[in-house]
């Protein structure tokens, strides 16, 4: 069996594969023969110089392309439906880490059962690069589902994990949540996609994904994962 | 023989400008202000696509990036994509194409215009460095309440007097439609510009006060210590997003309405053939018009309200698909067996449509909840908006101001700078948005100056700035072209076209007073379409 890189990732693209497949035959189906009309039909002076001005309308074609667009997009959402059910809900054996996003940074906080915090990690605002110290970057087990629970300290920001693509918004006031699942060890972006002033588009962390025996370590404080060994670089 | 007497509606003094009540010089008045302001904020534009050309921070500081953001936005929206096909071409159409003799409240539309003229004003002051707005044009709370934001009183002001001009117009034109059409004009023999223009203002009428409270509360919250959007009192940030997208969803299609009514006044003129399904067309647009105000979740679909409410919105928003498809549908239906003419104004209205379905298609996704969770916020939005109220949009426009710059001006818009704007700008603009559409399904986020060096993303950006130059340079041969029209164009005939609509029969410059009578004798069988002679040309 293939391995599957990321969830809910793997349920996005193909239903961007459903998408684009409608989108390309829709879009073969009117852009051909409308250019072929605009080169058939030319007007010529003396040869065709009226169109055809009988013709006013065809109600069966009407209420085909009134019917048959009503049914594709009505299978596209309910499609659209079943995929959203997963995406939303986390496995039940998800481990659970709350991130509290304020301008321009994250805190995320490492949840035991109990819902007490065993560990935090905050990622402070760098406003000159795009590098993250090795203590401020998220770490999660690979091929474990981990289910974010978000909210913000002052202004509204969101939580994209690009590798997982899944986005929420951290709302001040409310606790809104996500989950993602990412199979392979490595490091991968994370991003504010929600306006959030000055610093918006450095709002940014990088989530690193290590094997669960080296996560449990770091949980407990007796990595720092800074080792080469443990480091494997990925973008994207 | 009217020719002879005829006297010009501009042939006016400066007082006369000032105090006018004419329909025709209040078009003009909204239109030449509009078009100024596209030009400034589509330098804005300009510099904000540059300043992405690479990673890094290059020409503009983030502050001034996110001021020229909320002024591109703002303007291009308020401006550009409303005030002038409604204020600018609305006017000067619409008692022309029903036969009238102005509107039903000249002064009332006189109020508009100057209160709009407020609102130019005050965007205007937004220039001066202590003025900028930072927020974006969505001014979300909390960021908007907070001093990071700029000054969001402006902002609020702008919206509350945009807003008079708006329900003043509204009023205006739908009682017009009503009360003021020649005998012999009826709903099913109206121009498809003119159901457009009527279903625009109904949604205008609905939904601009919701708008309006939105910005309201949002201007107590921060100036006078209410706590509407503040979460740490008991209010809550997303009762503004409910209340600002319940207007400003709609609002696109008070956009892009008047652009499918030009769409359908062109295409049959210029294929020399009726229009296809004109029934169904108005059905579909009074469909639009239904269904635009039940979608707004889809601007909210991550932003943490109920799944429920997600779900109902997503089949909703897709419901859209279905009557913007009948409208591309009977264009290309109008295209079958006509004669079809490419001047310059067709090219546009063909162009525009082909935009429109690139757009339409690219919407799907953003209508699918399951896919809109990884690309909303991203550059991929941000495309497909430019391809539908960008471009579409902006073409039509282009297309109508050379169909209509006969009557308007008494003078010919120069062919050739028509057919070479509208390549430059059709390839520049496809060439800019498709890619920008590219890099946001790769996840890159919206309204970011800088961005990680990540290969791939810095080469699609860097196509995005070539075709944003060469679009760039599309409107400047089209602004150079109107110039160039306004001062050497050649003499119009009255009906340049040979198109079968009431506002041709009338001379070139529309005289002052109209059709000279209270109303044209409109004949039995009249229609705007009846293409049934060859043209005499």
């Amino acid at each position: 069996m293939e391995q599957v890189f990321a969830y809910p990732a793997k349920w996005w693209s193909e239903a961007v594969t459903v998408w684009l497949v409608v989108a390309v035959v829709i879009y073969v189906i009117v852009a051909i023969p409308g250019l072929y009309f605009i080169m058939k039909y030319r007007f010529k002076p003396g040869e065709r110089e009226i169109g055809d001005h009988e013709k006013h309308g065809h109600w069966g074609l009407e209420a085909l392309w009134t019917i048959v667009p009503t049914i594709i997009v009505l299978v596209l959402a309910t499609y659209s439906f079943a995929v959203f059910k997963k995406q939303r809900t986390a496995p039940p054996d998800a481990m659970t880490i709350k991130v509290t996003g304020f301008m321009w940074g994250w805190q995320t906080e490492y949840l035991d059962e109990k819902g007490n915090t065993i560990k935090t990690v905050v990622t402070s605002f760098n406003p000159t690069s795009y590098e993250v110290p090795e203590d401020q970057k998220i770490v999660v087990p690979a091929g474990k589902p981990v289910k974010a629970l978000l909210t913000s300290l002052d202004v509204i920001h969101s939580f994209y994990v690009m590798p997982a693509r899944i986005t929420e918004d951290m709302v001040p006031g409310r606790i809104t949540h996500l989950w993602f699942q990412i199979n392979k060890p490595g490091e991968y972006w994370i991003f504010c996609r929600e306006f959030c002033g000055t610093g918006h588009s450095h709002m940014f962390t990088k989530l690193k994904v290590v094997p669960p025996e080296q996560f449990a370590l770091w949980l407990k404080g007796e990595t720092n994962l800074a080792d080469k060994s443990s480091q494997i670089k990925g973008n994207l | 023989m009217r020719e002879a007497i005829s006297v010009p509606y501009f042939g006016a003094s400066l007082k006369e400008w000032l105090f006018t009540t004419d329909h025709k010089k209040i078009g003009i008045l909204y239109l030449t202000t509009s078009y100024i302001f596209f030009l400034v904020a589509g330098l804005f534009g300009l510099i904000i696509r540059l300043e992405q050309t690479s990673p890094g921070i290059q020409y503009v500081q983030p502050d001034f990036y996110n001021y020229l953001l909320t002024g591109h936005g703002a303007v291009l929206l308020l401006w550009w994509a409303i005030a002038s096909h409604i204020g600018g071409f609305g006017n000067f159409l619409l008692p022309l194409m029903i036969g009238a003799k102005d509107v039903a409240f000249p002064r009332l539309n006189a109020l508009s215009w100057w209160a709009f003229f407020g609102a130019s004003v005050l965007v205007l002051l937004t220039l001066i460095p202590g003025n900028h707005i930072k927020m974006m044009w969505t001014g979300y709370p909390p960021y908007s309440t907070t001093g990071d934001a700029g000054v969001t009183a402006l902002y609020v002001f702008i919206i509350h007097l945009i807003g008079v001009s708006s329900i003043a117009t509204a009023v205006n034109f739908i009682t017009t439609y009503i009360k003021m059409r020649a005998p012999g004009i009826n709903f099913w023999n109206t121009n498809m510009f003119v159901h457009c223009l009527i279903a625009a203002n109904v949604i205008q009428l609905v939904g601009v006060p919701s708008l309006a409270g939105a910005v309201t509360m949002l201007l107590l919250d921060k100036y006078l210590g209410t706590n509407f959007y503040n979460p740490t009192k008991g209010g809550d940030p997303l009762l503004y997003q409910n209340v600002f997208w319940f207007y400003s969803h709609p609002v696109v299609y008070v956009q892009i309405l008047p652009v499918f009514g030009f769409f359908s006044e062109l295409v049959p003129t210029f294929a020399r053939r009726p229009l296809f399904g004109y029934k169904t067309m108005i059905f579909a647009v009074w469909g639009i018009t239904l269904l635009s105000f039940m979608v707004w979740i889809h601007h909210m679909f991550v932003s943490g309200v109920p799944d429920w409410a997600r779900v109902i919105m997503s089949y909703t928003t897709i419901l859209i698909a279905v009557p913007t498809g009948i409208k591309i549908f009977n264009w290309m239906g109008t295209l079958h067996g006509g004669a079809i003419i490419l001047r310059s104004p067709m090219l546009y209205a063909l162009g525009g449509i082909f935009m429109f379905l690139i757009g339409g298609l690219t919407g799907i996704p953003n209508s699918m909840v399951a896919i809109d969770l990884g690309i909303s916020d991203s550059l991929f939005i941000v495309g497909h908006f430019h391809y539908v109220l960008g471009m579409a949009l902006t073409l039509g426009l282009f297309g109508a101001i050379i169909y209509w710059f006969p009557k308007m001006t008494g003078r010919m818009y120069p062919e050739g700078l028509g057919k070479l704007s509208f390549w430059l700008t059709f390839i520049g603009a496809n060439l800019f948005y498709f890619f920008q559409m590219v890099v946001g399904m790769l996840g890159n986020p919206r309204r970011y100056p800088d961005y990680p060096p990540i290969p791939e993303w810095v080469t699609l950006h860097q196509i995005q700035t070539l075709g944003a130059l060469i679009l760039g340079l599309g409107v400047l041969v089209f602004t150079i072209g109107i110039i160039k029209g306004l001062l050497s164009g050649e003499k119009a005939p009255d009906n340049p076209w040979q198109s079968q609509s009431l506002e041709w029969r009338i001379p070139s410059p529309a005289p002052v007073d109209n059709f000279g009578e209270e109303h044209p004798k409109v004949e039995p069988d009249y229609h705007p379409y009846k293409y049934g002679a060859p043209p005499a040309f």
